[in-house]
C-alpha cells in the first residue's frame, strides 16, 4: 500500500516537471475575453469606477489588476518570462525603458496613425512623442503626469525674516542656513537620501544635462560640478537633517524641515495629517539658477506586446486620453493629466497648488531613458553624493569613480 | 519485484524531492552563469548569449562583490559566537529551575523566533528611528545626544546585527535545552559525590556532553549567517551606503532588481561553494575528536 503511495508520488512530480518545463506554448487569452489592466500602486479600485462609462459604450469588460509600486519589478520578471502578460498596463517613467528592453511592450507607431486621439501632439511636451520613446520607437502614451515643486512652510519663513520662498537656488541655501539656526535639531532644507533625481534637477538648473552629445551618460562637467556643491553645501551647512530614517511628511509638518522639494503627493499627505496647517505652507516652482526645470515624474500607458486583444486595448488607451478621461480621473484619484486640453481646462486651474504644478510641467523634463535608472545610475549617483557628504569621502575620487561606472550607459 | 529494488524504491519520494528543489536550481543557476540573461532573454530566448566564464571574471574584478563578502565575514565573525555563547549561556541558567516562571521565560525566549519579520522590522524599525525611536529617548534622558543607530554606516552593522542574533537565539536555545535535559542524571550525580561544584561540573561534565550540540549549532548558524538576508533587507535595505549589504543582498540586487540573472547566478554559486566549503572543513575539524 504504501509502495504503491510513493510511486503515485513519484508518478505526481514527474508529471509536473513536464508540466514546468512547457512554458514556451502560446498562451494568450481569447480575444473575446476581458481587457486585463495593471495598475500600479492602490488606485485599482478608483480605475475601475473612471472604467465604467467605457464598458457600458463598448461592451468591453476591464479586470483591474493592481500591483504595489515596490511588486514592479517582480510582476514584470514573472509576466515576461511566463509569456503572461495584462492587455494593457501602467507604467511609471523610470521603468519605461526596463518594459521595453524586456519586449514587453507593443510598438505603437502604426497604430497612433490611425487614432486621432493618441497623437503625442495632444500631450504635454515633455512626456510625449520622442520623450518617451525607446530606441526611436513608440511604446507608450502618456496617463498621468507628476513633477516636483517646492514645498514650504511660510509661516515658519516668515518667522525668521524671509519674506518669500527661495527663488533661486544659492537663496534657498542662504534661506535653509539661517532656518537651521534656529536651534538644535532644527533644519532648513531636506535632501532625500533615497531620491536619485534631485541631483539631476540640480544640473539640468544649473543649465546642464547628464546626457553627453553622443547619448551616453556623462556626468564630468561643470554644470554638474556646480550642482555637486550645491548638494553637498547644504549639508556642509548643517542645513539638511543627515539621518536616513527621517520622515519628510512630519518632518514638513513639525516644521523641522520648512522646505523641500517634492511631488503633489506630500501635497495630500500634509492636508490629510495635518488640516490645521492649512494656509501655513504653500507650493511654488522649484528654485532656479540658469533654468527652473523640474522632473516630469509621471506614468504612461503601454499595451502588452502579445496581446490578443490590442484593437480592444488601443480603444481603451484612446477613451483614457481623452481630456473628459483624464479630468475625472484627476478629480477621483488627484492624479494629474498629460492631455495639454485637459491640463488648460479651467476647472483644474482654478485649484492653486494645481496651477503651480502646472506651471512647473510647462518646464519639466523626464529623467534619461537610460537601462534600469533605479538600479544602476540613479543608485551610483546617489552613492556617490552620499559618500561626500555623509562619510566624509574624498570628492575628486568618489566623483571619479562615478564618471568611470557610468560613462558607457548610454539612452540608445 | 526483487529485494534488492526496494531501498531505492522506498528513497525514491526524498530523492525526487531533492533533485527537483535541490540540484536542479543548482544545475540550472550554474547553466545561466555562463550566459548574458537579463530580462530581455527571459522574455525571448534568442536574446541569451553563452560567454563563458566572463561573469565570473567581472565577479571577481566588482569591489561591490568584495565588499558584500567582507560585509558578509563581519556579520558571520559577530553573529555566530554571539549566538552560540548566549543560547549556549541562557540555555544553562533555564536548565537550573523548572518553575511555572522558568517556564514562562522559556517560552518567552522563544517568541522572536516564531515572529514574522516584517513585525521585527516594523518594531526594531520604531525603536531604532533617529527622531522618534524609544532608544533615543531613553538615551535623551539621560542627557545623550541622539544617535543615528540605522543611518550610520558604521553603526548600522551592528544595529542589523543586534536583531538577527536577539532572534535567531530562541531556535537555539531550545536546542541546548533538549541536549541539557539529555545528560544522564548520574553523570551530575557522580560528580556531586565527587565535590564538583557548579561552574566545575559545567566545564567537565556539561559542556563534554553538549559538544554535538554546540557543533551542531554552530554549523547551522554559520550557513544561516552566510546567507544572512532578512534582517538587512527589511531593516535597511543593504544600506546605508552598502554598509549592510552581505553578499545575498547583493546578488538579489543584481538579480531582481537589475534583472541580471547570469551574473547574479555567478555569484550564488561562488556563495554556494564558499558556503560548502566552510561546511565540509568544520566537519572535518570536528571527525578526529569524535574518535576519542
Amino acid at each position: 500500500m504504501k509502495r504503491r503511495t510513493a510511486l503515485l508520488l513519484a508518478a505526481g512530480l514527474v508529471a509536473g516537471l513536464a508540466g514546468c518545463s512547457d512554458d514556451d506554448g502560446d498562451n494568450a487569452a481569447a480575444s473575446d475575453g476581458p481587457l486585463t489592466v495593471w495598475i500600479m500602486g492602490d488606485s485599482g479600485a478608483n480605475f475601475e469606477q473612471l472604467v465604467e462609462p467605457f464598458t457600458a459604450d463598448t461592451g468591453i469588460d476591464v479586470e483591474v489588476v493592481a500591483i504595489p509600486w515596490d511588486g514592479v519589478d517582480q510582476r514584470l520578471t514573472t509576466a515576461v518570462a511566463s509569456g503572461d502578460g495584462p492587455d494593457v498596463l501602467q507604467i511609471g517613467l523610470s521603468k519605461l525603458r526596463t518594459f521595453a528592453d524586456a519586449g514587453a511592450l507593443l510598438p505603437l507607431d502604426d497604430a497612433i496613425a490611425d487614432r486621432p486621439a493618441l497623437d503625442p501632439a495632444n500631450f504635454a511636451e515633455g512626456v510625449a512623442g520622442d520623450a518617451t520613446a525607446v530606441g526611436g520607437q513608440l511604446v507608450s502614451v502618456p496617463w498621468i503626469s507628476d513633477t516636483r515643486v517646492l514645498f514650504y512652510r511660510s509661516d515658519i519663513l516668515a518667522e525668521n525674516g524671509i519674506d518669500g520662498p527661495p527663488a533661486t537656488w544659492d537663496d534657498l541655501r542662504a534661506d535653509a542656513a539661517t532656518l537651521a539656526g534656529r536651534g538644535d535639531g532644527q533644519y532648513g532644507y531636506y535632501i532625500p537620501q533615497w531620491d536619485s533625481p534631485l541631483p539631476v534637477v540640480m544640473t539640468w538648473d544649473q543649465g546642464g544635462d547628464i546626457v553627453g552629445e553622443d547619448g551616453a551618460i556623462d556626468f564630468d562637467t561643470p554644470e554638474f560640478a556646480a550642482a555637486v556643491d550645491l548638494y553637498t553645501g547644504l549639508y556642509a551647512d548643517g542645513s539638511v537633517p543627515t539621518n536616513a530614517d527621517f520622515d519628510q511628511t512630519q518632518g514638513f509638518i513639525s516644521g523641522v524641515t520648512p522646505m523641500l522639494i517634492s511631488g503633489p503627493y506630500l501635497a495630500k499627505a500634509i492636508a490629510d495629517a495635518a488640516p490645521e496647517l492649512d494656509g501655513a505652507w504653500s507650493v511654488t516652482t522649484v528654485p532656479a539658477a540658469e533654468s527652473g526645470t523640474s522632473l516630469f515624474a509621471g506614468s504612461n500607458l503601454g499595451v502588452w506586446h502579445d496581446t490578443a486583444n490590442e484593437d480592444a486595448a488601443l480603444d481603451l488607451l484612446e477613451f483614457l486620453s481623452a481630456p473628459q478621461t483624464q479630468l475625472s480621473w484627476y478629480e477621483i484619484n488627484g492624479e494629474l493629466p498629460t492631455v495639454t486640453a485637459a491640463l488648460e481646462d479651467e476647472a483644474l486651474a482654478a485649484d492653486p497648488l494645481v496651477q503651480v504644478y502646472v506651471e512647473q510641467l510647462a518646464d519639466a523634463k523626464v529623467l534619461p531613458t537610460v537601462p534600469n535608472w533605479d538600479g544602476g545610475v540613479g543608485a551610483d549617483l546617489l552613492t556617490a553624493l552620499n559618500e561626500i557628504v555623509l562619510n566624509g569621502a574624498d570628492r575628486d575620487a568618489t566623483l571619479a569613480d562615478l564618471y568611470a561606472k557610468t560613462s558607457s550607459v548610454s539612452i540608445d | 519485484m526483487g529485494r534488492g529494488l526496494t531501498p531505492y524504491l522506498f528513497v525514491t519520494p526524498a530523492m525526487l524531492l531533492l533533485v527537483t528543489f535541490g540540484v536542479l536550481p543548482i544545475l540550472v543557476a550554474a547553466v545561466v552563469s555562463l550566459t548574458d540573461m537579463d530580462i530581455s532573454g527571459l522574455a525571448n530566448r534568442d536574446n541569451v548569449g553563452f560567454i563563458g566564464l566572463d561573469n565570473y571574471q567581472r565577479l571577481f574584478d566588482d569591489p561591490d562583490f568584495r565588499d558584500a563578502l567582507l560585509t558578509t565575514g563581519f556579520f558571520v565573525v559577530l553573529g555566530v559566537p554571539s549566538i552560540v555563547v548566549l543560547s549556549l549561556g541562557v540555555a544553562l541558567l533555564l536548565d537550573r529551575g523548572d518553575g511555572r516562571f522558568v517556564r514562562a521565560l522559556r517560552a518567552f525566549y522563544f517568541v522572536p523566533a516564531v515572529t514574522g519579520i516584517v513585525a521585527i522590522s516594523l518594531v526594531w524599525g520604531y525603536l531604532y528611528n533617529t527622531q522618534f525611536g524609544l532608544f533615543n529617548y531613553l538615551l535623551s534622558l539621560v542627557g545623550v545626544e541622539p544617535v543615528q543607530w540605522l543611518s550610520d554606516p558604521a553603526l548600522a552593522k551592528f544595529s542589523v546585527a543586534l536583531v538577527a542574533i536577539w532572534r535567531g537565539t530562541g531556535l537555539n536555545l531550545i536546542i541546548f535545552l533538549a541536549a541539557l535535559q539529555g545528560i544522564p542524571r548520574v553523570y551530575l550525580e557522580a560528580a556531586a559525590l565527587d565535590g564538583a561544584g557548579a561552574w566545575r561540573t559545567i566545564r567537565s561534565i556539561t559542556l563534554p556532553l553538549l559538544r554535538f550540540a554546540i557543533f551542531f549549532v554552530t554549523v547551522t548558524t554559520m550557513i544561516a549567517w552566510l546567507q544572512f538576508f532578512d534582517e538587512p533587507f527589511v531593516l535597511t535595505d543593504g544600506g546605508p551606503l552598502g554598509a549592510t549589504t552581505s553578499a545575498s543582498i547583493f546578488l538579489y540586487q543584481e538579480g531582481f532588481r537589475n534583472n541580471q540573472f547570469g551574473y547574479a547566478s555567478a555569484g550564488s554559486l561562488v556563495l554556494f561553494v564558499l558556503i560548502a566549503v566552510v561546511t565540509v572543513v568544520q566537519l572535518r575539524l570536528r571527525r578526529p575528536d569524535a574518535q576519542d
